[in-house]
């Protein structure tokens, strides 16, 4: 990616910045506040990692892994939460 | 000593030995985090009330120190080029920013810590701020392993600049997915601890 490109995702990433914090001044009700703040947080970490981090065209052998990462970090996290169902409330 | 495949791609695997080692221990980094922010998920869930944490912490300096990661991730990148493209001197400027910038953000966390104990607000004083020294604390440690790498590269370590550019180069780059992951965490962390 040329220069100009990684200085557009950059000025992506400040807006987005931006709209995060924004948002939480609407004070929306919790579970929209929780969903819209990591849908957020979860486009500038896309960002960063297919762009800085150069994964966009990587190899199958690096996506693989990530992919198995992603996998078991989403299954510790339910867990977690699972195995406490009858004391939390969601 | 050589070490193989630090430059030359690895037939079975298609990639240099630190590119694909960089990442495997970027995962192993995900599940630390991963953990923390699961512990985060469950002990709110699990609390019968929890302290609204815009009011006890500081939005303002977290969105400052989100721009200051976020601008050292845009000069790390154009470290990487300059490296790339075999100019030293705009390599060390690049460089030299994400070090500058990774200093601005320790300092306004040692700035945001310190507001908390002289208000008598410790990490034992309840589960939130338990959780917020720890998950802040323990970036706050990979942003400063981060800057010792980055320092090494940008003084002793660019001496590889003349002998191997492009094995240097290639340590620039992981070096950057590093940082770039570090950044990747606080982009989280920011909402988490400070806005939800």
């Amino acid at each position: 990616m040329h220069v100009r490109g990684y200085i557009g995702i950059f000025g992506a990433l400040l807006v987005l910045t931006l709209v995060t914090v924004g948002v939480s001044y609407l004070q929306l009700p919790t579970a929209p506040t929780i969903a819209l703040g990591l849908a957020i947080a979860t486009a500038k970490a896309t960002l960063v990692i297919l762009f800085f981090m150069h994964l966009k065209g990587e190899r199958p052998m690096v996506y693989w892994p990530l992919a198995l990462t992603m996998f078991l970090f989403a299954a510790l996290f339910v867990s977690i939460l699972w195995a406490e169902m009858d004391h939390i409330t969601l | 000593m050589h070490i193989p495949y630090t430059t030359d791609v690895r037939p079975d695997t298609g990639l240099t030995n630190p590119k694909l080692g960089i990442w495997l221990f970027l995962a192993s980094e995900v599940m630390l985090f991963g953990s923390l922010f699961s512990a985060y998920a469950l002990l709110r869930s699990g609390s019968t009330s929890w302290p609204d944490q815009s009011a006890v912490l500081s939005v303002p300096f977290a969105t400052l120190n989100t721009v200051i990661l976020i601008s050292s991730s845009i000069t790390m990148v154009l470290a990487w080029v300059a490296a790339k493209a075999g100019e030293l001197r705009r390599f060390r400027l690049f460089m030299g920013l994400t070090l500058v910038l990774g200093a601005a953000f320790m300092v306004v966390k040692a700035i945001e810590y310190n507001d908390k104990f002289s208000h008598g607000l410790l990490p034992s004083t309840d589960n939130f701020l338990g959780l917020y020294f720890t998950m802040t604390g323990v970036h706050a440690i990979h942003v400063l392993v981060g800057m010792v790498v980055n320092a090494y590269l940008l003084w002793p370590g660019s001496a590889m600049f003349r002998s191997d550019s492009v094995r240097f180069t290639n340590r620039v780059e992981i070096a950057g997915i590093y940082w770039h992951f570090v950044d990747v965490v606080w982009i989280f962390l920011f909402p988490v601890l400070y806005l939800l």
